[in-house]
């Protein structure tokens, strides 16, 4: 089953069409990703499908259920996890907080006014765990802020897991990264979406070739096409009309 | 918690002090203290919009004024209505208060926020002023019996006596203060800093932004109706001027700010702070509110994480290195 | 006219002066958030130490028109000085340190005009020739109400004069409406800020010399008129001129007709009012800014 569709999405943003019949299909596992030069329509497609916004026209169906215009808190509980292009996390507080944040919410402790959040040990185990895990324990106590860049864009596409979501959209994760950092940054995120389904837009092709396992064009809020790195790698016309476009600006 | 000797160190001298105060003081001093804890309590409250939730409200009086006519008003027309529950009373009001406003205040933040409570805190005093059947317009509500405490079988302790208000009114508002510092270090307490610093990543973590501000407004409402509560014990006069005026919205803000909004006990040391120098300044001039408000214009320019943030920064220069450390966040 | 008919018309004209006024301190207040982002909580205050300003300058000239010259001017300058001292010191910090520095900065003043003209309320004498009663078409009316309206509209005249016709105007509206286009434009945007602020704080202080014969001059004279401002900025649209020229003379309407018939009900129909406008359409129902 697909876990994610959409059906003929069009958006527009005060007459500027910015997506126009986006009919995408994630199949559950699957690793996606979305490519397409600036102003595709790339990230508009993400706040659709997360809530952000619910599309001028068209549905988004999430493990089979119509999902149209639900709030982002909403997918949330119901399975998805998103992540932002331009980092955005909860900069005055600690790595472990902006973690412990996102365990309080998968285990369901919302409204808890009785106990002390320090003492909750389960809830704190967990939340070091997910840290060693991001190779982030060692920055525990050091505010959102005044994390390296590539550490901060971790803890960034973390909390996106750390409701540990069927479906996880990223977007961008590995912006502003260098070499290394990108590098690095992409174990990660193989070794954290194990058993889930990814969809991410990316720019850097490494990046998408090493991780997809299907690929979406998107240019001018249309679908050119999908298919797999190699069917998209051999195509002549989108290599070059984007490829070659995309890894100028990737060298730049 | 790792709970060694020592930490209990202040809060047993803290005690002390507390305890024998009255003793070594006249009832004028004493009284000073009793203005201070209410309003350290109400200033308090004010910071879990401020400080806790980032929300300026311009109308916080809004629920102390409530609470405070609440409680006069309860004494004033039902005779014999005992001690305790007329504090409730104040803070069930506040509360009722509290869930009326809510579903519109959480719908904004930022300059719309503080323009709304504005409206709000005005409205009531306002209607306040026109309804003075109920409550007496300018003039207030005042004279009222005020009860003793009961403990059953034991004693009845008058509350007319300044010393034995002073340990009561210090008492409650302590209870108060240790509940609403749990309050914030519980769970919901660090999901309600979560949407102080960014609101729209707790919505995408799953959680429901607008019931998190609902219930925190709800709980600094109520709390800051028991402060008015307080208040009416202590004055035996509640009027327009003295708990629903725009000043009143503004004096729990300049004592979080002076203080420190970045700490729990800051609004506890700004509201000390400012009374004192209320102490002192109306020795030489009745111009109080000049004073407070030259201070307040030093705070924000100079000071903007108040006198703890300035203790802060001394500290990390003279004790530790890393200057990161001057950054951390307090509140959680 | 009968009777019933003349009264009616006579709270509309004290309507209108009034509107006229809460529309001069209004536009001042609605400019200076649309340009700076700044709701000056401070605002009336300069309306009110206008009022002030007025006094001493007559007791010094006994001339009220010296004193309609040079105390609104003082009050402009006052503003200017605090821009340039006070608020461009926490600009960088955001909105929320502007908005505590402009509630400090009403308290002083508040308590600055007591510690030096006390807190009694002083009494202006209307200037001679304008206190008296104008009867029309078999109605009287007071002059001074006249005038006051009529001031208005010349100085709404001059400064639209100034903000359509000239150049500088022309910098101003832009400033109001998009601050760092104008910057990245290379204009002085400072300078621009401290002019802005100046002429609004100017405006306000019209408003307070204007009013002051009528209303007497007292501490407390800011009360409404600043209240009253802030529901005219937040209704009728934060950075619209136009949307506070329409909500100031219905508040206007609405405070006369309101006294008259349903005391009790008007001002919560304007807190309510006011209320609907921030949790619905926080930009107010003309202004874009938020």
């Amino acid at each position: 089953m697909n876990i994610l569709e959409t059906e003929n999405i069009c958006h527009d943003f005060k007459g500027l069409v910015a997506l126009f019949r986006v009919n995408l299909q994630v199949a559950d596992g699957e690793r996606h990703a979305i490519i397409g030069p600036n102003g595709a329509g790339k990230t508009t497609l993400f706040n659709v499908v997360t809530g952000t916004f619910p599309p001028s026209n068209g549905r988004v169906f999430f493990k089979g259920k119509d999902v149209t215009g639900w709030k982002p808190y909403h997918l949330t509980r119901f399975g998805m996890g998103r992540s932002f292009q331009i980092t955005s996390t909860f900069s005055r507080l600690t790595a472990f907080q902006n973690i412990r944040m996102a365990i309080l919410s998968k285990r369901g402790i919302r409204f808890n006014l009785f106990n002390r959040v320090d003492n909750m040990r389960e809830v704190t185990e967990e939340t070091d765990e997910v840290l060693r895990r991001i190779h982030l324990d060692g920055e525990r106590d050091v505010p959102a802020s005044l994390l390296s860049y590539g550490k901060h864009r971790s803890l960034e596409v973390s909390l996106a897991l750390a409701t540990d979501p069927e479906l996880v959209m990223l977007d961008e994760p590995t912006a502003g990264m260098s070499r290394d950092e990108t590098h690095h940054a992409v174990e990660l995120i193989r070794r954290l979406t194990e058993g889930k389904t990814m969809v991410i837009i990316e720019h850097d092709m490494d990046v998408v070739f090493s991780l997809a396992d299907r690929i979406t064009v998107l240019h001018h809020g249309e679908i050119l096409a999908t298919g797999t790195p190699d069917e998209i790698r051999e195509d002549q016309a989108i290599k070059d009309a984007y490829l070659g476009e995309l890894e100028a600006s990737d060298a730049a | 918690m790792r709970m060694s000797w020592k930490n209990w160190i202040p809060w047993v001298v803290i005690l002390i002090v507390v305890v024998f105060y009255p003793v070594v003081t006249d009832i004028y001093y004493t009284n000073i203290f009793v203005g201070f804890a209410i309003f350290a309590l109400y200033a308090v409250t004010l910071n879990l919009l401020l400080g806790y939730n980032g929300l300026l409200s311009f109308g916080h009086a809004m629920f102390f004024g409530t609470g405070a006519y609440a409680t006069a008003l309860v004494l004033t027309h039902i005779p014999g209505f005992p001690l305790l529950p007329s504090i409730l009373v104040g803070g069930l009001a506040a509360a009722v208060m509290a869930l009326i406003v809510t579903p519109l205040l959480v719908r904004v933040s930022g300059t719309a926020f503080a323009m709304l409570t504005l409206a709000f805190g005005q409205l009531m005093f306002v209607l306040a002023l026109k309804f003075r059947e109920v409550t007496g317009g300018e003039d207030g509500v005042g004279g009222y019996p005020i009860p003793p405490l009961k403990i059953p079988g034991v004693a009845s302790i008058s509350m007319t006596d300044a010393t034995n208000f002073y340990y009561f009114a210090v008492a409650v508002t302590a209870l108060c203060l240790w509940l609403l510092w749990h309050y914030t270090k519980t769970p919901f307490g660090s999901l309600v800093v979560g949407v102080r610093d960014n609101a729209m990543r707790v919505d995408f973590l799953g959680l429901t932004v607008r019931h998190i501000r609902a219930i925190n407004l709800i709980v600094s409402g109520t709390f800051a109706g028991i402060a008015g509560a307080m208040f009416a014990l202590f004055q035996d006069l509640v009027s327009t001027v003295g708990v629903l005026d725009i000043f009143n919205s503004f004096s729990p803000i300049m004592m979080a700010y002076v203080g420190g909004v970045g700490s729990y006990f800051g609004p506890i040391i700004g509201s000390g702070i400012l009374a004192l120098l209320e102490d002192l300044t109306r020795q030489y001039t009745e111009r109080v509110e000049l004073v407070n408000g030259l201070v307040f214009i030093l705070a924000v320019l100079y000071a903007p994480m108040g006198v703890v943030g300035l203790l802060d920064a001394a500290k990390t220069k003279w004790f530790s290195k890393s200057v990161e450390k001057a950054n951390v966040e307090r509140l959680s | 006219m009968s009777p019933t008919t003349a009264m009616y018309v006579a709270q509309a004209i004290h309507g209108l002066a009034y509107g006229m006024l809460l529309f001069l301190v209004s536009s001042g207040l609605t400019m200076i958030f649309g340009m700076m982002g700044i709701l000056n909580i401070a605002h009336a205050s300069f309306y009110m130490l206008a009022g002030y300003f007025c006094y001493t300058v007559i007791n010094m000239t006994g001339n009220f028109w010296l004193s309609l010259l040079f105390a609104p001017v003082l009050a402009g300058i006052t503003g200017v000085l605090v821009e340039r001292f006070l608020l461009r010191k926490v600009h960088v910090r955001g909105h929320l340190a502007e908005l505590l520095i402009t509630v400090g900065i009403m308290l002083v003043i508040l308590e600055g005009v007591k510690v030096f003209w006390g807190t009694e309320s002083l009494m202006i004498r209307m200037p001679k020739g304008l206190d008296g009663l104008l009867t029309i078409a078999g109605m009287v009316y007071p002059v001074y109400r006249l005038f006051i309206i009529g001031l208005s509209f010349v100085i709404l005249g001059i400064m639209a004069l100034i903000l359509f016709k000239t150049r500088l105007g022309k910098i101003v509206r832009a400033a109001v409406s998009d601050a760092d286009m104008v910057s990245a434009l290379g204009i002085n945007t400072p300078l621009v800020f401290m002019l802005v602020f100046g002429i609004g704080t100017w405006l306000a202080g019209v408003a307070g010399v204007a009013a002051a014969p009528l209303l007497t001059v007292f501490p407390g004279m800011a009360d409404q008129m600043g209240m009253d401002a802030f529901v005219v900025v937040v209704v009728g649209g934060f950075g619209s001129l136009l949307g506070a020229f329409v909500v100031a003379l219905c508040l206007g309407e609405l405070n006369a007709y309101g006294i008259q018939f349903i005391p009790r009900l008007a001002p919560v129909l304007m807190f309510a009012f006011m209320a609907i406008v921030l949790s619905f359409k926080p930009t107010g129902f003309f202004g874009e800014r938020e």
